[in-house]
């Protein structure tokens, strides 16, 4: 991977992960967990063939749209009003200390290990960082779905550099379904009839 | 025919098949049980990867299953856990009878089982991680049943559970480094490090353990019960087996003093809560960490002696484990909550699982003549050899327990008895049921026999051949 494409393709991860950590609609909150496969996959590349690695995007798109059409069963329920500037700000802020923090660990990461390009340790320690504070800082099954999956994501694409199991692969898209399936069950167990 | 074919892929595929049977009845109960007592006959009695012959038919069970290029392996030398844990599983399921957990725990719960099995069973058993991580997450529709408010304590277990699997993953990749080099001190802190804390959030050791009292105030006992037996069971095992296979931390002794050190800070900070409890459920939740950290105090004492005792202290802890949870999912079936002020009436109707449950409180104590107490006292000996002031934290977390067992005695003798309401008639309570007498006599005999002479459940040591290294 080239400077310039291992550069923007870190960029759009953290302007996909820090657009789903700030935004109010889940609409584009799925949106952007789909786009954000999209640059995973593309940082798994140097590390898997293409036909293995295409797993891991299909797999985020599954679950992407397994939570998006959950949540498009749901009623709507507006934002809560006056705090949601300065939550905003927090979160940019909380985002802002991942990304030096990460900036910072990332060479010495990729320096260290030797297993992975400095553009993969970006990538990952960001989502990893990013997908900490989505599950940290909003509240809900649905926030922390997406904050589980972003950090699984950010996880896999260190791992994938250092493990290319198919059965773990298999496993792992086997979690990452079953987040996004438990998450939908959560959703919606409120709305299901009752056992008893 | 492979063993993992039969204890894993058998069970996850009935159990799957289950989920899809739509009436309200005990079919899937039964027929649950029945597999699960079968598959535990077959691993008492028939020895694997020998040829057998049946009349003119000859077969075998073979240890292997190979999966995608690796290989899912339960020997010999593992038929006892088998038999242990499908027993277990069936004793689960009999209590399911009287605790009614829901309509999804027969098969749920065999499929929750199949992926313990896996994860004993994976090679390279670092993978089981993810097999562990399927399992809390397959038990979720259990948790919150349907037409319930999910909680924060779901959020949390989900979240905590998963946590652990990035940490041990990386952990099998820096461990492949550690043995190349092992006198890489760098690298042997960072691979222990990632391996503590994988392994915290796995057995909810402190401070990790947050989400298992909020759990057990939103959900039913026996499906946290269930999960709070097997979970910290089948992660001490396969920390078990990863100290059996790294040298570096077989012949570590500071891994064996942390063990101890987390051991004996989870006993006194769990009987520490427990006894200022006035939920049963989160004394539950409590009393299962006090049993955590008692298994890591027993890994922790090292060498034949520390695997003796672990299994010595695993066996009757799942017994008592079992009969908590199902008193106090019988008790919340009558009663409004399970807050002690408003338990009176249920401890004054149901005395016999009034009295298991304290019993099972003493027990996890470690009060003498009851069945954990010989694996205890083999603990307090090697904490006191070791060190005087774990010895101490230990004893003051099971003298928090026995005082939460006392104050529940307290709860139900001092109860009124409910008045009788006229014209309705007289609740139907524990001397009245034959199955509840059973439980309580064949509970109560075992955990006493147990109790007074460990060498009754010897053959069950058997199991310390599961781990040769550790036991040289």
């Amino acid at each position: 991977m080239s400077d310039f494409t291992g550069t923007f393709v870190v960029l759009l991860l953290l302007i996909t992960a820090l657009y789903m950590l700030v935004n109010q609609d889940w609409r584009w909150a799925i949106a952007a967990l789909g786009i954000q496969y999209i640059w995973a996959f593309l940082l798994v590349i140097p590390s898997w063939p293409a036909e293995l690695a295409v797993v891991k995007l299909v797999t985020g798109w599954i679950a992407a749209t397994v939570l998006g059409l959950t949540r498009l069963n749901l009623p709507e329920t507006p934002p809560a009003s006056g705090s949601v500037p300065s939550g905003i700000a927090f979160r940019l802020l909380a985002a802002g200390l991942v990304v030096l923090l990460v900036l910072g660990a990332a060479p010495r990461l990729a320096e260290w290990s030797r297993a992975f390009d400095i553009y993969q340790a970006w990538g990952g320690l960001l989502l990893i960082g990013i997908g900490l504070m989505q599950i940290a800082l909003r509240s809900g099954f649905f926030r922390s779905a997406l904050g589980l999956l972003t950090l699984f994501a950010g996880f896999e694409i260190l791992y994938a550099a250092v493990e290319a199991s198919t059965l773990v692969t298999g496993l792992l898209a086997a979690v990452n379904l079953g987040i996004a399936l438990v998450a939908s069950y959560l959703l919606t167990a409120p709305t299901l009839e009752a056992e008893e | 025919m492979s063993s993992a074919l039969l204890w894993v892929v058998l069970p996850i595929a009935a159990g799957a098949l289950m989920l899809l049977y739509r009436r309200k009845d005990d079919t899937p109960l039964y027929l649950a049980l029945g597999l699960s007592a079968v598959l535990t006959w077959i691993a008492w009695q028939f020895p694997i990867d020998v040829v057998l012959q049946l009349g003119s038919v000859s077969f075998e069970i073979t240890p292997t299953l190979v999966v995608l290029g690796r290989n899912f392996t339960l020997g010999e030398t593992q038929r006892l856990l088998l038999t242990f844990m499908y027993a277990a599983q069936t004793f689960w399921l009999l209590g399911a009878f009287i605790t009614r957990p829901g309509r999804l725990f027969p098969g749920l719960s065999l499929i929750a089982v199949g992926l313990f099995m896996a994860a004993l069973a994976v090679q390279p058993f670092l993978y089981a991680a993810l097999l562990l991580a399927a399992a809390v997450l397959v038990w979720v529709p259990l948790l919150v049943p349907a037409g319930r408010q999910p909680g924060r304590g779901v959020q949390r277990a989900i979240v905590f559970n998963l946590f652990a699997v990035p940490f041990i993953l990386f952990t099998g990749w820096l461990l492949t480094g550690v043995e190349a080099t092992p006198g890489n001190f760098g690298l042997v802190l960072r691979a222990g490090l990632l391996l503590a804390l994988g392994f915290s959030f796995l057995l909810a050791v402190f401070p990790f353990h947050s989400w298992m009292p909020m759990l057990a105030q939103e959900t039913h006992p026996y499906a946290l019960g269930f999960l709070m037996f097997f979970l910290p069971s089948v992660s001490s095992l396969f920390l078990l087996s990863l100290i059996e296979r790294y040298v570096w931390l077989r012949e570590n002794p500071a891994v064996f003093q942390v063990l101890l050190a987390a051991g004996s800070l989870g006993v006194l900070l769990g009987g520490a809560w427990a006894s200022q409890q006035r939920h049963l459920g989160r004394l539950l939740a409590f009393a299962c960490m006090v049993a955590t950290g008692g298994l890591l105090q027993a890994i922790g004492l090292g060498d034949a002696t520390g695997l003796h005792t672990f299994f010595a202290l695993l066996l009757p802890q799942a017994w008592v484990l079992w009969a908590l949870s199902a008193c106090l999912a019988v008790l919340a079936r009558h009663t409004p909550s399970l807050q002690l002020e408003e338990l009176g009436p249920a401890l004054r109707q149901h005395p016999l699982l009034a009295f298991t449950s304290v019993a099972g409180l003493f027990a996890l104590a470690g009060l003498p003549l009851l069945g954990p107490f010989a694996a205890h006292l083999a603990i307090w000996s090697g904490l006191g050899l070791q060190s005087v002031a774990l010895l101490v934290l230990s004893l003051l977390g099971s003298l928090g327990l026995l005082a939460a067992g006392l104050r529940l005695l307290y709860a139900w003798l001092s109860a009124p008895a409910p008045a009788p309401q006229r014209g309705e008639p007289q609740a139907r309570g524990d001397f009245a049921n034959p199955y509840i007498w059973a439980f309580f006599i064949i509970w109560g005999v075992t955990l006493l026999g147990y109790g007074l002479l460990p060498s009754f459940l010897a053959p069950v040591q058997r199991l310390v051949l599961m781990f040769p290294q550790l036991l040289q």
